[in-house]
């Protein structure tokens, strides 16, 4: 057992975060959300320097794909990480450019991006479905929460082998896990150090003890999260341990968007500081996943089923 | 020991449900979407007509004479049909100029604020002085008859559409705290006085008020110079009855009701047993707001009622949104509606008006006589 990232790994996000602080981050990702557009630059450089193919990669593999979802999500990558990174090679499909959608609760629901989309997962049964997407049919819908929506309209689609809804939703629910703890992360940085320089009362914010404990809960549930979703990847997404992670980080994100924007203060509610770039994203993670109980119910379903 | 309102009370609730039937399309309680404030302007103005933003005042001052009760009864409605929120001219600033007010200023504005022509906002919060009143640095310097006001007040309420701003400003030495402020009333016209908008994560705003050298004249200055904390203090205790009325959360649940019911997932056991946890935490929060108004009633100073009522209450608010959220899959981030809305809106309630740990801290002090 070793819990430490081994020098591949820090390599790999190393290499990925200075190409993430120059193609991602808050600006970018303020100025693409007021046009409501995916960031095809971003995809075609980690599609160039191999990021997109890391899943199925010699020297790395899923878990290495899935710290990567994570850091995107952390700076705020306008792109599709989770179908892209993890949930396609999953498949063994062609990586299509441009974004990808799923949808694991059947085709009505709106998908991020899904006015770009030109490919669409869809989750039937055990069956696994690739429809293509016809993006002047897509029809956006507003929304408030960092992500451009639009309903989608399948044009013609094929089917996958029986059992491959299974690797679709499992590989879903990891990689939104892993897009949630590297936002949440963020969120929490952001809070911290501002208590750090906040000073009420003639005293630093964070030099209160109610709201030093109250980070310290927060962090522990960040960690929690992230080792559940880093050893649900390491196992190749077994249908517990992947609903398992699900099921903790989207009811972790509920306490951290609570408790961050509470602790920020009056400045954390106005769309000029970057709190909600993260917090309200995160709410569309939770969303995207059908809710936080559909994780939850999975994850009783795989373990009294697996019992049975 | 008496839980009910009187008999007169409840058909005066009749009235004011039948006076809310001709306002029930105006959002102006949360101010959703389009500007709002001429439609809120004509429901204070119908209700000053009417003598209801001055229920209670004395009947010395124009009012009404009459219980609080009365007035909890007025906005608690308003709030379940989200038409609008009580003002803080009719409420807070005139109950002050009532106790702190001089002949002339009571002259001057009581008898537009009782008919609703005009409109105050605060300016207490800074951005250096939040839950921190006493840090306030807003300056008013003295000269001759007129005090010079330099400085900027953040997170100013409706500053966009009011007349006045009551402003807490610091007319002492800089490190004087709360022994060195008081209370000015601007008016926002006056030249150096600049309102700019704080766009909000609820689609609305707050403001900025900037003073470059406004020249305001010291017979608006409210109690004595330097004692500004207790005109606001007491000006704080009059309106804990309607600051936060329950019927709001009332309304709240019922939504999410309506929303689960469209979405078919009413029935089931988990979020049945979600929605009974939700609607005894309601009935929670309306005990607590008739405790705080028997309190108001009896004329108690009910800070700690008050803080009780305003925790459970603001909390619940954002409880019983996030359930619809976190219930709801990708349709419940599709703009404008009541789900998604209230999510954003809700989670200002903690923090204006009196953050929940301000209001602890408040709890632990004075209910329990701990300190740090």
């Amino acid at each position: 057992m070793d819990f430490d990232p081994s020098p591949t790994q820090r390599a790999l996000l190393d290499a990925l975060g200075t190409l993430l602080s120059r193609s991602a981050g808050t600006d970018r990702s303020r100025e693409l959300a007021e046009r409501g557009a995916y960031d095809h630059v971003l995809e075609a450089v980690l599609r160039r320097d191999g990021f997109l193919d890391l899943f199925a990669s010699e020297d790395a593999g899923p878990l290495e794909a899935t710290l990567a979802v994570e850091l995107i999500a952390a700076e705020l990558g306008a792109v599709t990480p989770v179908p892209h990174l993890l949930v396609l090679p999953a498949l063994g499909l062609e990586q299509p450019a441009g974004p990808v959608v799923a949808s694991l609760d059947g085709p009505a629901g709106p998908v991020r991006y899904g006015a770009e989309a030109t490919q669409l997962l869809l989750a039937d049964g055990d069956r696994c479905v690739v429809a293509e997407l016809d993006p002047a049919a897509a029809e956006p819908v507003p929304s408030a929460y960092g992500y451009p929506l639009a309903r989608v309209v399948p044009a013609w689609h094929r089917e996958l082998a029986a059992g491959t809804a299974g690797t679709l939703v499992n590989w879903w629910r990891v990689g939104a896990s892993a897009e949630a703890v590297g936002m949440m992360r963020r969120a929490l940085d952001l809070t911290v150090a501002y208590t750090k320089d906040r000073t009420v009362f003639r005293r630093s914010l964070g030099s209160f003890q109610a709201l030093q404990h109250r980070l310290a809960e927060l962090s522990v549930l960040v960690e929690g999260a992230r080792w559940l979703v880093y050893e649900a990847a390491f196992n190749g997404a077994p249908a517990e341990a992947s609903a398992v992670a699900a099921a903790h980080t989207m009811t972790a994100l509920g306490r951290l968007t609570r408790e961050t924007h509470q602790i920020m203060g009056a400045i954390g509610l106005t769309t000029e500081h970057d709190l909600h770039l993260w917090t309200l994203r995160l709410q569309a993670q939770r969303a995207e996943l059908g809710g936080g109980q559909g994780p939850r119910r999975a994850a009783a379903d795989a373990r009294w089923a697996a019992a049975s | 020991m008496d839980f009910g309102f009187t008999r007169e009370e409840e058909s005066f609730r009749d009235e004011v449900l039948g006076f809310l039937d001709g306002y029930r399309d105006l959002d102006g309680y949360f101010h959703r979407g389009a500007d709002t404030a001429d439609g809120v302007r004509r429901v204070y103005r119908a209700l000053g007509d009417r003598g209801w933003l001055s229920l209670s005042w004395p009947v010395e001052f124009g009012g009404g004479g009459r219980s609080p009760a009365y007035e909890f009864i007025l906005w608690d409605e308003m709030a379940y049909a989200r038409v609008a929120r009580p003002p803080m001219g009719p409420g807070l600033v005139a109950k002050a100029l009532m106790s702190h007010g001089t002949g002339e200023q009571r002259d001057r504005f009581l008898a537009d604020l009782r008919r609703g022509r005009t409109g105050f906002c605060l300016g207490y919060s800074e951005p250096d002085a939040g839950s921190d009143l006493a840090a306030v640095r807003t300056k008013a310097r003295r000269d001759g008859d007129e005090y010079v006001v330099d400085g900027a007040k953040c997170w100013t309420s409706n500053a966009h559409w009011s007349d006045h701003i009551w402003l807490l400003c610091r007319t002492g030495a800089p490190d004087s705290r709360s022994r060195g402020l008081s209370v000015l009333i601007v008016p926002l016209s006056t030249p150096g006085v600049t309102v700019s908008p704080i766009p909000t994560l609820d689609g609305g705003r707050l403001n900025e008020v900037r003073f470059d050298g406004a020249r305001v004249p010291a017979a608006n200055r409210v109690g004595p110079e330097n004692e500004g904390w207790q005109v606001v203090g007491s000006a704080l205790a009059v309106e804990r009855h309607v600051q936060f009325p329950p019927k709001r959360l009332r309304r709240d649940l019922h939504d999410l009701l309506d929303d689960l019911e469209a979405a078919g997932v009413h029935r089931d056991p988990v979020v049945r047993r979600r929605l009974q946890d939700l609607a005894v935490r309601v009935a929670e929060v309306e005990a607590l707001a008739l405790a705080l108004l028997g309190e108001v009633i009896s004329g108690e100073p009910a800070a700690v009622p008050a803080a009780y009522h305003k925790l459970a209450g603001t909390v619940l608010a954002q409880d019983i949104a996030r359930t619809g959220m976190e219930l709801g899959t990708a349709r419940a981030l599709v703009k404008g509606t009541d789900t998604e809305f209230l999510w954003r809106q809700s989670i200002l309630e903690t923090i204006g008006g009196g953050t929940s740990e301000v209001l602890r801290g408040l709890i632990a002090r004075q209910e329990f006589g701990l300190r740090a």
